[in-house]
C-alpha cells in the first residue's frame, strides 16, 4: 500500500513550529541587544558572548552560578531520597506485606489528590518553626515525602515473580539482602523512570522555592531567572541567555534519553 | 511463626524513615492547614489566635477579588481544556499517519514541557513584546494591526493560553498518540471491509476507544488549570488590573505579601474542594490500576 507523505510532511512542519521558540531563543542569547529587538535581524551579525560573560560574572544581585549549584544539589538530593525512601516502603508494603500495609498504600495515594498549594502555607509554618526556611532542606525534605514515588514503585514490585526472592530467602538470605541484591535491580527501570521525573520536577520547580527561599544566595534558578527578569526587564538578550542556561541540563537530558523519557511518560501516566 | 514476626518488624524499620517525612510534611500540614482555615490567626503570638469557625470561608465568598481570580482562573481552564483536547488530538492522529520522521516530531513537540514555567514566560514575554516582539512585528509585516498581547485586558488571558499550549500540549499528543497504536489494526480493517467510511471509523471506532485516555486528558488538564499560577505570574504578573491573576496567585498574595495565613487557607482548601471533583474521577482510574 503506498502510503500518503502528506501526514509526514504536515506533521514535520508543526514539529518544526513547535522547536523555533528555542532556535530564537539559542539565536537572541548570542545577539547584542540592539539586534535582540529587532526581528527583522534573524541571525547575529556577530556571534556575540558579551550575555554570557555578563551571566558568568556571577553579580551579588543575579549570582546565576551560586543558582544553578543550589538547583544541582536541590534537585540531585530530592530524586537520591525519593529512590531511597520509596523502594524502601514499596518493598514494606508489597514484597513483607506488614500488617496495615493496604491501608497505608491507600493513605499515601488518597493524599496524593490535595494539591501542592495548600501545604505551602502550613508548611511554610511548620519550616519556620524548624528553623528550615530558607535552607535546601525546605525543598529537599517536603519534596522526599511525596507519594508518586511509593506509589509507582509498589506498582511495579507487586508484578515481580516471588520465586527469586523465595529461592534467595531458602538460601539464607536476609531481607535486607533480598532488597538490594535482588529486588532493587529488578526495580532498575522503573526506579530510573523515577528518578528522571523526580529530578526534572524538582528542578523546574518554581512556586516552592518562591515560597520558601529568602536570600538571594538560596534561590534555584527558576526562581532566580525569575527574579532576575524582573530587574533587568529590558534587557532581552541577556533574560534570554540565562533562561536558556536554566535549561541545559534538562535539554541535553532529554536530547540523549528523549525515547525513554517520552515512553516512560506515557507509560506511567495511563495503564488500563 | 517467631521468622515471620522478625520480617514483619524489619518491614516497620523499613517504613520508619518515610512515615516520619510523610508524618511531618504531609499529614501534620494537612491539620495545621485546616487549624489555620478556622482560626483568626495572630502572628506575633499564636496562643491569642482566636477559633472563628467559617468565617475565613464566608469571607472568601463575599470578597470581589477572591470572584475576580476565581473568573480568571475559570476563564483559564475554559480556555485551554478544550484546547489542549482538540489540538492534542489532532496532533496524535496527525503523528499517528505519518510514514516517516514520527519520532523525531513526537521527540520535538514534547521538547517544550521541558522549560520550566520563568524560562517560557521570559521567552514568551519577547514574543509578545508591542513594539519589538516577534509576533506584532510579524503583523505588522503582513500590514495589520498590531494586538496588545499582554496589555489589553481582554487579550492577556488568551496570551497567556497561548504560551501555556505551546508549553503542554506536546506532552497531550504523546500521551494520546501511545493511546492511538495501542489499538489493533484488525479493528479498522474489519470495518473498512464493512464499508464504513472515514469518518464512520473515526467517531465510531477511534473516538470510542480512545475515551479512557481522552477521560484522562480533560482530568489532568482540568486539575492543572485550576492550579495555574507561575505562567501568569511571570508573563503578566496577574494584570493587566488582575486580568490574569488566577486563585492560587490570590492566595499566595494573600498569604506572603499580605500575611493572612488563614484566610489563605481557606482560599486553598476551596480550590481543593473544586479540584477534588475532578481527582475523584482520577482516583477512580488510579484505583484500577492500584488493584489491577
Amino acid at each position: 500500500m503506498k502510503r500518503n507523505p502528506l501526514p509526514s510532511m504536515l506533521m514535520m512542519l508543526i514539529g518544526g513550529v513547535f522547536i523555533l521558540p528555542f532556535i530564537f531563543m539559542i539565536v537572541a542569547s548570542f545577539k547584542r541587544e540592539a539586534e535582540v529587538l529587532q526581528p527583522d535581524q534573524i541571525l547575529p551579525k556577530t556571534w556575540d558572548l558579551a550575555n554570557y560573560e555578563a551571566v558568568s560574572r556571577n553579580s551579588v544581585e543575579a549570582p546565576v552560578g551560586l543558582w544553578f549549584v543550589n538547583s544541582v544539589f536541590v534537585s540531585s538530593a530530592t530524586t537520591l531520597l525519593v529512590i531511597c525512601l520509596s523502594s524502601l516502603v514499596a518493598f514494606a508494603i508489597t514484597r513483607i506485606k506488614v500488617r496495615g500495609a493496604k491501608f497505608l498504600l491507600n493513605m499515601i495515594v488518597g493524599t496524593m489528590m490535595i494539591p501542592a498549594q495548600l501545604f505551602l502555607i502550613p508548611l511554610y509554618v511548620i519550616l519556620s518553626r524548624m528553623g528550615l526556611l530558607d535552607t535546601p532542606y525546605a525543598l529537599i525534605l517536603p519534596a522526599a515525602a511525596s507519594g508518586y514515588g511509593v506509589f509507582m514503585l509498589s506498582q511495579f514490585m507487586r508484578n515481580l515473580p516471588v520465586a527469586i526472592e523465595e529461592a534467595a530467602m531458602i538460601d539464607g538470605c536476609t531481607l535486607p539482602e533480598v532488597f538490594w541484591k535482588i529486588t532493587l535491580p529488578l526495580c532498575g527501570p522503573s526506579i530510573a523512570t523515577l528518578a528522571v521525573f523526580t529530578f526534572i520536577g524538582s528542578w523546574n520547580d518554581y512556586i516552592t522555592p518562591l515560597v520558601f527561599m529568602e536570600s538571594v544566595t538560596n534561590y534555584t534558578l527558576p526562581v532566580g531567572i525569575a527574579l532576575f527578569q524582573s530587574s533587568y526587564s529590558t534587557q532581552y538578550g541577556l533574560t534570554i541567555a540565562t533562561s536558556l542556561l536554566s535549561t541545559l541540563p534538562l535539554l541535553i537530558m532529554f536530547l540523549v534519553f528523549q525515547k525513554q523519557i517520552i515512553e516512560s511518560m506515557t507509560s506511567s501516566g495511563l495503564k488500563d | 511463626m517467631k521468622a515471620r514476626r522478625k520480617e514483619e518488624l524489619m518491614g516497620y524499620l523499613f517504613l520508619v524513615p518515610y512515615l516520619l517525612l510523610f508524618i511531618l510534611f504531609v499529614i501534620i500540614p494537612v491539620l495545621v492547614s485546616a487549624w489555620l482555615s478556622v482560626v483568626q490567626l495572630d502572628l506575633t503570638n499564636a496562643s491569642k489566635s482566636a477559633f472563628i469557625g467559617a468565617q475565613n470561608f464566608t469571607d472568601a465568598l463575599k470578597d470581589d477579588f477572591f470572584w475576580q481570580a476565581t473568573g480568571a482562573t475559570g476563564r483559564f481552564a475554559l480556555l485551554m481544556v478544550p484546547s489542549v483536547l482538540v489540538l492534542g488530538t489532532a496532533m496524535a492522529l496527525g503523528m499517528n499517519r505519518m510514514s516517516q520522521g514520527r519520532d523525531m516530531v513526537r521527540a520535538l513537540v514534547y521538547m517544550p514541557s521541558m522549560l520550566n514555567v520563568a524560562a517560557t514566560g521570559i521567552l514568551w514575554q519577547w514574543f509578545f513584546n508591542n513594539e519589538f516582539g516577534l509576533f506584532n512585528y510579524t503583523i505588522r509585516k503582513a500590514g495589520g494591526t498590531p494586538i496588545p498581547w499582554l496589555t489589553d485586558a481582554n487579550m492577556a488571558m488568551p496570551s497567556v493560553v497561548l504560551m501555556s499550549l505551546w508549553w503542554t500540549v506536546g506532552g497531550t499528543s504523546v500521551v494520546v498518540l501511545t493511546a492511538l497504536q495501542q489499538i489493533p489494526k484488525m479493528y479498522f480493517e474489519a470495518a473498512s471491509l464493512d464499508g464504513a467510511n472515514g469518518r464512520h471509523i473515526f467517531f465510531r471506532i477511534m473516538i470510542p476507544l480512545l475515551k479512557p485516555v481522552l477521560l484522562f486528558v480533560f482530568v489532568t488538564t482540568t486539575i492543572a488549570s485550576f492550579q495555574m499560577f507561575g505562567q501568569a505570574a511571570i508573563l503578566t504578573g496577574g494584570g493587566p488590573t488582575f486580568a490574569t491573576r488566577g486563585v492560587v496567585q490570590y492566595m499566595f498574595e494573600t498569604a506572603f505579601n499580605g500575611y493572612r495565613f488563614g484566610y489563605g487557607a481557606a482560599i486553598s482548601w476551596l480550590l481543593f474542594a473544586a479540584i477534588l471533583v475532578f481527582s475523584t474521577i482520577q482516583a477512580r482510574v488510579l484505583k484500577s490500576q492500584v488493584e489491577g
